[in-house]
């Protein structure tokens, strides 16, 4: 049988890392077939979404910033400083957090999803025109979100005036300097080529980029129990794939970004510069839980809770 | 399955259907096909809206609301008058002016379909009255407009560099060399066309004539300075910038000039609305369209079939032409370079071809595709706003695309055309 | 485009006289008729104009008032959906959807009829069919709860205009075909005559 799996990034980039894998383990342990589709071939994210909810496709992969606009939950994510910036404890954490593999496959499964995978895509990084070493060097510029109202919270949080642009204008908006900033994990920066529009890369450590995998309900609900081992063993060992090939990927991404453009100034905050990017994180947690009520709350209290299960 | 799609589709367009129902026809049948029956086929629906959903987009109504409200009230008419007191005695000035304004705004907006209507609306009357055929004029317009995808910014290599992993900045370098060679070929035509066809000339303005022409058009001189000033500056978006513009055209039509009441524009808003939803609705249905090319994977069978890994550099280079050359006739040049990138990239990098080379040749490609029948949004835009047949429209095309591929040919024997400029300024 | 006219035996301007065309059809269908092509108009216009102001405002917002209007861009794309649906049924009124003629001009009368209510005939079929499909979508949507991430308003509410526009546009196809089996000349839309003018039609 044909699989089709879609994601939300190219075939090189972490994502399409995860689903060649998995692609492979299902092809070698089952006679079915995945086919991917890559960014952009078959719509955004929201559309890929919705055929793979109507079973057009079989597997998807979305980033819970994208999944905010159906399940409000799913912004948790965004929350700064909620996720460690230390990849082997995250690495346990995605893997044996009950809020993830309980309370969110809940979620999802309400939504027609069974929910495979949840990994990290690395640590987010701000790069902009001026250096910045805390939230006053923020103060003025004009920051590139995604259209999420907690990342605008954030970023207002943050000092910034935070910009909603869709990523096609991104690269542009910064080389004509309508926008000073935007954030993306390190290996985003260098393959999206944002690196050559800006000029400072900073790590406030505030966030790590989370994505989710995700089948069909009524297609994994009518496989085979065979074929829904073939199944989890492929997420399984995509999972610890994309984890190992992560380890030093940031670094190397961030060579071949100095290599390229050897001015690049590359800061990591201090403890003490980053308080008040800490401090403004309360408001957004706070804001969070006003957005989504006591599901929302649970789930962050179950998610601290696991954090610290897993240290 | 393609070759149904494919023969409905231009059975139903020959035959004077509206062009969207070919397109609806073919995706149709495309869906039965793929899921054995009508059951998914509201997810045709999401990809009409996917379709129209670009931010990018937005700029289209908004410069043509602009351009109309230039064009009927004074302000077109004073920057030509002026640009033709300084050309309008050189046989085809106005054909190059024409050009080279095309280029420019659409380099500029990065919005082929809104320069179509910005640059084309005011100026096609006045070459017909200069006594150029409509054919040309049309097919100077149209085919001009694209050289915007190759001078930065451009939104097509962006999409390049993104799914390719190469540097945007040097594909917007090595775009600007292919794309100045095609506006010396179209220039070189156009002095020939005129002469050839004897296209009258205007006395010589004198420079008193000049001053006067220069001091009408100061007002209207601002548009420029918003959207060249205002986009390269930073000040906007190209979105934004039209939008500017349209809020200019209004205070000098209403306020300045007086050429233009209440009424006026509401009829102008309307009628720009008519033309931005004939085109969008293409749009819209072709996106339908390939997707379904796209989810069958068509494209990768398609290649896969004619052995491509045995070809040398140049080979690979010219099944790269052909192969998008052929996509933009049909789908979206956006769509094209998502789908069709990613399948030539691995062969790409075992040839050891220069990504930028291809970037620049791509997007080249996905320009000629854009002008070139039956699929082009730009020749639905200018179907809409000249409101001229279809067939008037591209009739003036050939000589244009011999040129747009006599460049590509070049390209592919002289790399330096755009690996030049690229070299200079980052190797 | 005259040898066209001398062969209907009947000028343009006889037969697109405005008053006429506000209602070809006769009595209270026409009303109704025009009275939504109004409205689509109407739609049009203010899409257009509020579009503007939109991002307009935008600018003003992010350099004066040092704040982007968050929501600018999801209010652009809701007013290109009713731009598009609003315009395609008023396009299909005034005869101006983009198709490749050239064949079909060079047919003589009779031949050009058959086909004009063939072509009507399906194009309705195709606008009803989408019609009903972006029915089924919108139910999808709807029963997913997606919202807008911006504006926080139901992601289903921007996409009423599509079916309405769908049925709208399949409407006039129809009526195009029926005004073309009661009337002698070829009509490319219940108002327009066949062959290209240049001067607008005002509803
Ligand atoms: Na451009
Ligand atoms: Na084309």
């Amino acid at each position: 049988e044909k699989w089709r799996y879609a994601f939300e990034e190219s075939l090189t980039e972490v994502q399409g890392v995860y689903a060649t894998k998995f692609k492979e383990e299902i092809e070698a342990n089952s006679d079915h077939e995945v086919l991917l589709f890559p960014y952009g071939t078959l719509g955004e994210s929201a559309d890929i979404m919705e055929q793979a909810q109507a079973g057009i496709l079989q597997f998807v992969d979305q980033s819970p910033g994208f999944t905010g606009s159906l399940i409000p939950e799913a912004q948790v994510f965004f929350v700064p400083y909620l996720l460690p910036t230390d990849q082997e404890h995250l690495s346990r954490f995605y893997k044996n957090s009950k809020a993830i593999n309980e309370d969110f496959k809940d979620l999802y499964a309400n939504q027609g999803l069974e929910l495979l995978n949840m990994f990290p895509e690395g640590e987010v990084a701000m790069t902009t025109k001026d250096p910045v070493t805390g939230c006053e060097d923020l103060n003025e510029v004009k920051f590139r979100v995604m259209t999420n109202p907690l990342l605008v919270e954030s970023y207002k949080a943050f000092g910034a005036i935070p910009t909603p642009l869709p990523w096609g204008e991104v690269y542009g908006g910064l080389q004509l300097n309508i926008i000073q900033g935007q954030e993306n994990p390190t290996f985003f920066l260098y393959s999206t080529k944002i690196y050559e529009v800006t000029d400072h890369i900073t790590y406030a450590g505030h966030n790590n980029f989370t994505t989710a995998v995700m089948a069909n309900k009524e297609f994994f609900d009518g496989l085979s129990p065979a074929d829904q081992k073939v199944v989890n063993d492929a997420a399984a060992a995509a999972y610890d794939y994309i984890v190992s090939y992560q380890q030093g990927l940031a670094e190397q991404e961030l060579d071949k970004i100095k290599k390229a453009k050897p001015e690049m100034t590359v800061t990591v905050l201090s403890e003490e510069q980053r308080s008040c990017f800490k401090d403004a994180a309360k408001d957004v947690e706070a804001k969070f839980i006003e957005m989504t009520g006591d599901s929302g709350k649970a789930i962050l209290d179950q998610l601290k809770a696991d954090l610290k299960a897993t240290m | 399955m393609a070759a149904a799609m494919m023969l409905a589709m231009i059975i139903l367009l020959l035959l004077g259907f509206p062009m969207m129902v070919p397109l609806i026809i073919a995706a149709l049948i495309g869906f039965y096909e793929i899921f054995g029956g009508v059951g998914k086929m509201d997810f045709m629906v999401q990809q009409f809206l996917t379709g129209i959903r670009p931010a990018s987009l937005i700029a289209v109504p908004m410069f043509i609301l602009a351009a109309d409200i230039m064009t009927r009230g004074e302000s077109a008419r004073r920057m030509i008058d002026m640009v033709m007191a300084f050309i309008g005695h050189v046989k085809g000035g106005l054909a190059v002016s024409t050009a080279t304004a095309c280029t420019l705004f659409g380099a500029v907006s990065g919005s082929t379909q809104a320069t179509v209507v910005a640059v084309g609306s005011p100026l096609r009357p006045r070459m017909l009255k200069a006594g150029y055929k409509d054919s040309f004029i049309l097919a100077l317009i149209v085919n001009s407009s694209d050289i915007a995808f190759l001078i930065p910014p451009s939104i097509g290599m962006i999409i390049y560099g993104v799914v390719s992993n190469t540097s945007i900045a040097e594909l917007f370098i090595a775009g600007i060399g292919p794309g100045l060679l095609i506006l010396l070929f179209f220039t070189v035509y156009s002095v020939i066309y005129a002469t050839l066809t004897n296209v009258p000339t205007e006395p010589k303005a004198s420079w008193g004539e000049r001053l006067t022409a220069v001091r009408q058009a100061v007002w209207p001189l601002g548009f420029p300075v918003i959207i060249i000033g205002g986009i390269y500056g930073g000040v906007f978006s190209p979105t934004e910038a039209a939008a500017a513009c349209v809020l200019y055209a209004i205070i000098l039509e209403f306020l300045v000039f007086r050429s233009l009441n209440l009424p006026d524009i509401y009829a102008i808003a309307k009628s720009t609305g008519l033309i931005t939803a004939v085109v969008f609705i293409l749009v819209a249905a072709g996106s339908a369209f390939s997707w379904v090319i796209s989810f069958a994977q068509i494209p990768q069978a398609m290649l896969g079939a004619i052995g491509i890994t045995e070809m040398g550099a140049i080979g690979v280079l010219f099944v790269i032409s052909i192969a998008f050359f052929i996509g933009c006739m049909f789908v979206d040049p956006i769509v094209v370079i998502l789908v069709l990138v990613p399948i030539f990239a691995p062969v790409v990098k075992s040839v050891g071809l220069d990504p930028v080379l291809v970037g620049t040749i791509i997007t080249l490609q996905v320009a000629i595709g854009s002008a070139t029948p039956p699929f082009g949004c730009d020749i639905f835009t200018a179907i809409a706003i000249f409101k001229r047949p279809y067939l008037d429209v591209v009739r003036g095309t050939p000589p244009f695309v011999l040129m747009l591929l006599s460049v590509a040919v070049l390209l592919i024997f002289f790399p330096e055309i755009a690996l030049t400029l690229r070299d200079v300024a980052f190797r | 485009m005259e040898t066209k006219l001398a062969e209907n035996g009947t000028s343009l301007d006889e037969k697109q006289d405005p008053k006429r065309i506000c209602s070809s059809l006769l009595g209270i269908q026409g009303k109704i008729d025009s009275l939504i092509g109004r409205f689509e108009s109407f739609m049009l216009a203010t899409g257009v104009l509020l579009m503007a102001g939109n991002t307009v405002a935008n600018v003003i917002g992010r350099y004066i008032f040092q704040h982007s209007l968050f929501f600018t861009e999801e209010v652009n794309r809701i007013l290109i959906i009713l731009i598009t649906f609003a315009g395609v049924g008023y396009a299909a009124r005034q005869g101006r959807h983009i198709r490749m003629s050239a064949i079909y001009d060079a047919l003589p009368v009779r031949m050009r009829k058959f086909l004009m209510i063939t072509i009507s005939v399906v194009t309705a079929g195709m606008m009803f069919l989408l019609c009903y499909f972006s029915l089924a979508y919108i139910g999808k949507v709807m029963a997913s709860g997606r919202v807008l991430p911006a504006l926080q308003i139901p992601v289903w509410w921007i996409f009423v205009w599509v079916p309405l526009g769908f049925f709208m546009t399949g409407l006039q196809y129809l009526l195009t075909a029926v005004k073309n089996i009661l009337e002698k000349d070829v009509y490319l839309s219940t108002s327009v005559l066949e062959g290209y003018d240049d001067t607008e039609i005002e509803i």
